[in-house]
């Protein structure tokens, strides 16, 4: 019983923490913060999945910015291209009448039916995930840096695609992506009135992604996990499936980041080509480098913080190079992160208080 | 245990620091006088549209200073609000979003590129917020969004203007050759679809990446299908790099370059082999050579003297674009006698016969651009200069 607890607790803290910041900002007047806030969030989502295959299955990967536009702009085509022109009225009201479809007028007043959001969004994960496993089944198979490889090359491709084909808008990207309604009265848009409600369904899936992490990392998959990051031939020889464990890692950090791409696509209304970007890429896993590698609760804080503030513009011309300094400053003066530095600090303040219960905790 | 809580604390530690920035209280609509007029700002200072936004965030600055001198607007003075998108769509919409909200500006100029302008035209449209775009692509203002302007010539004027030169040269069979970025593809489509209505013949067209810097075997394409001139499209640095190519490869037909050419060093990139390239022009750009009493003259020759005094380097179009659309929105400004956005929105509607770097604007309900054929001159490259293209 008191073990259950102490493992619910942090995610308590973590829930109470998410109202009492939104109770904040809002007495506080200060509901615009949300914008960033919840872009920051969905960034924070890749940046945690990221973190299980660096962290966990000792893997690099170079293309999750690859698989966040592969997400994002999924969900964005398959919910702006007007099918109307190409199906038969009846079609159109079957497929309405099953919520697959979604007619409306656009703003201009012509005629619009597209996917709805939701097949959209399902359409995205399995695309993604279809594409991680043909990615990482036969890189995943070797060792050595043969993921990073692949996946750099990945990413290249998608931005260099998405860049040139017509389908994804070349440069320009895709605009007028519909808000998506999950529930009455819940709505993934960017609209000025429904910022909380979109704090709430960012912080949500920010919540699900930490409980998820939290338990796989905690479970047996999670320690077999580890030990392939620590020797991957030790890993085998204890009969662990590492391919396949990597295999599976990769695979579900590639989902998640579609998914955080499709919600952040369909809150700002549209998607560009530089989210594929190599930059967007490196960015990602320098993050999860700053918070620690294996420590998600690093990844997560460093990574919100950091976004949070570039997206409110407080680095101005400076954003690469300020980014760049504090991740370099953070890795060399707190390698696992800067919780686990601030602890040491305290740590070695008092000694004698909590050295040895300090010492004995285990590494989760 | 304990990490999870140092990470929170340490997080809230950084939101706290954040909003602790020098945040200025927001402005009403119901300010007092003497509060600043805040306009919006958002230009890629940094990245890579760096060319075009760098120069319209000088002017931006430059142009704010020079109205405080002179006594602000309304008797206020003005506030830049300036943000640097790098170029990214994301950063975009967070800006505009932070510019509604947060600051609530009277206006938003920006951004330069056609890409993040359309992902915040809707936002922009939905907040009331009148947004004066520096992009060029005609989609922004076509379909018309009441809110939504932009200040650059439109890209069929452009592909007009070069094909009524092709046929007063007795051109009739081209190649083209364009960059795969939105502007490329944009200018391409416009290219194909007027050659037609002038009785042009695109022998070869061929898409280039935009960062290539090599395009001989492209233009040696071109060049087999014995063209009588070629058309280039794109943004640097391909701009130079076409015409330095086709002196190699022996190619003595005519260039034509779009307006996107408007940078002085462009020409110098191209050297020797940019001479006698043609592409039409705002003019900016041949300020000098005007007449005395052309209407441009005089707020042209004094924006130029101003900010090449200032910054040290030439004169740019993209700078240009921003100083119309500061201008513009002063000017509304001051008409509307408010800082009402639907005041200034419909100032700018209603404005006529404004003179700007890109020509006299006349906007209307239907046309959100204002600007006609005669906006544009066609300009060549002699000496290492820009100068208007007379027929020889």
């Amino acid at each position: 019983m008191r073990a259950a607890v102490r493992h619910a607790l942090p995610m308590i803290a973590m829930t109470a923490g998410v109202v009492a910041l939104q109770l904040v900002i809002s007495a506080a007047d200060r509901q615009f913060y949300m914008t960033q806030l919840v872009m920051a969030l969905y960034y924070t989502i890749v940046v945690m999945g990221l973190c299980l295959v660096m962290g966990y299955a000792g893997q690099v990967s170079l293309g999750h910015g690859g698989f966040f536009a592969l997400g994002g702009y999924t969900s964005a085509i398959l919910t702006t291209r007007n099918l109307a022109a190409h199906l038969r009225p009846e079609t159109l009201q079957t497929l309405e009448r099953i919520g697959l479809l979604w007619s409306r007028t656009d703003l201009y007043g012509a005629p619009l039916a597209t996917l709805a959001p939701w097949p959209a969004f399902v359409a995205a994960l399995l695309l993604t995930g279809a594409v991680a496993l043909i990615l990482g089944f036969p890189a995943l198979r070797l060792k050595g840096h043969y993921l990073a490889m692949a996946t750099l090359g990945f990413g290249l491709i998608v931005y260099r695609m998405l860049l040139g084909s017509a389908f994804t808008g070349y440069a320009d990207g895709i605009t007028g992506v519909p808000p998506w309604r999950l529930a009455p009265g819940v709505t993934v848009s960017g609209a000025m009135d429904n910022r909380i409600v979109n704090y709430y369904i960012a912080c949500g899936f920010l919540l699900f992604v930490l409980w998820f992490l939290r338990n796989l990392t905690g479970s047996r998959h999670g320690r077999a996990l580890r030990s392939i990051h620590d020797s991957e031939t030790a890993a085998k020889a204890m009969g662990v499936n590492t391919p396949r464990l990597k295999l599976q890692a990769f695979v579900i950090s590639a989902v998640l980041a579609a998914a955080a791409g499709s919600f952040l696509t369909h809150f700002n209304g549209g998607i560009g080509p530089s989210e594929a970007d190599a930059m967007k890429s490196v960015r990602y896993l320098t993050l999860v480098a700053a918070g620690g590698m294996a420590n998600i609760w690093g990844a997560m804080g460093v990574s919100l913080a950091l976004t949070f503030l570039s997206l409110r513009g407080v680095f101005g011309v400076y954003d690469h190079a300020v980014f760049g300094g504090l991740l370099i400053v953070i890795v060399s003066v707190a390698p696992n992160g800067p919780g686990r530095w601030v602890a040491d600090l305290l740590r070695r303040r008092r000694p004698t208080v909590r050295s040895s219960g300090a010492a004995a905790e285990p590494a989760t | 245990m304990k990490r999870w809580t140092l990470t929170m604390t340490l997080l809230s530690g950084l939101l706290a620091l954040a909003s602790c920035r020098r945040d200025t209280p927001p402005a009403g609509p119901e300010a007092a006088v003497g509060e600043p007029i805040r306009i919006g700002a958002l230009f890629a200072e940094t990245g890579p549209a760096s060319f075009l936004g760098a120069p319209a965030a000088r002017t931006a600055r430059m142009l704010t200073e020079q109205i405080n001198a002179e006594g602000g607007l309304l008797g206020r003075p003005v506030e830049l609000v300036l943000r640097d998108t790098g170029g990214s769509p994301e950063r975009a919409v967070s800006f505009a979003r932070q510019l509604i909200e947060e600051e609530r500006v009277v206006a938003i100029i920006g951004p330069s590129t056609s890409g993040e302008t359309m992902q915040i035209k809707d936002i922009c449209q939905a907040a009331h917020m009148p947004l004066i775009s520096c992009a060029a692509a005609e989609v922004i203002v076509n379909p018309v969004a009441s809110y939504v302007f932009k200040t650059p010539q439109k890209d069929s004027q452009a592909a007009a203007w070069i094909f009524k030169t092709m046929n007063e040269m007795n051109i009739s069979r081209i190649g083209v050759v364009s960059g795969n970025t939105g502007f490329g593809n944009a200018g391409k489509a416009q290219l194909e679809a007027l050659a037609p209505e002038f009785g042009i013949e695109i022998a070869a067209s061929e898409i280039y990446d935009s960062r290539a810097t090599d395009l001989t075997d492209i233009l040696t394409k071109v060049r087999g299908q014995n063209v009588q001139a070629v058309v280039n499209w794109s943004i640097v640095p391909a701009q130079a790099i076409v015409a330095r190519n086709m002196r190699q490869l022996g190619m003595d037909v005519p260039l034509f370059q779009s307006h996107g050419y408007g940078n002085i060093k462009y020409v110098e990139q191209g050297g020797e082999a940019a001479e006698g390239t043609l592409f039409p022009g705002g003019r900016l750009l041949i300020v000098d050579t005007l007449p005395d009493d052309h209407p441009q003259k005089a707020p042209l020759a004094a924006y130029k003297k101003a900010y090449e005094e200032r910054f040290n380097e030439e004169v740019s179009t993209f700078g240009g674009h921003a100083y119309d659309a500061f201008m513009i929105v002063a000017e509304a400004i001051r008409k509307a006698g408010s800082t009402e956005r639907s005041a200034v929105r419909d100032a700018i509607e209603s404005l006529q016969g404004f003179v700007g770097t890109g020509g006299i604007f006349n906007f209307s309900p239907e046309d959100h651009n204002g600007l006609d054929m005669d906006a544009f001159e066609m300009l060549t490259v002699r000496n290492g200069r820009f100068e208007k293209y007379s027929k020889p």
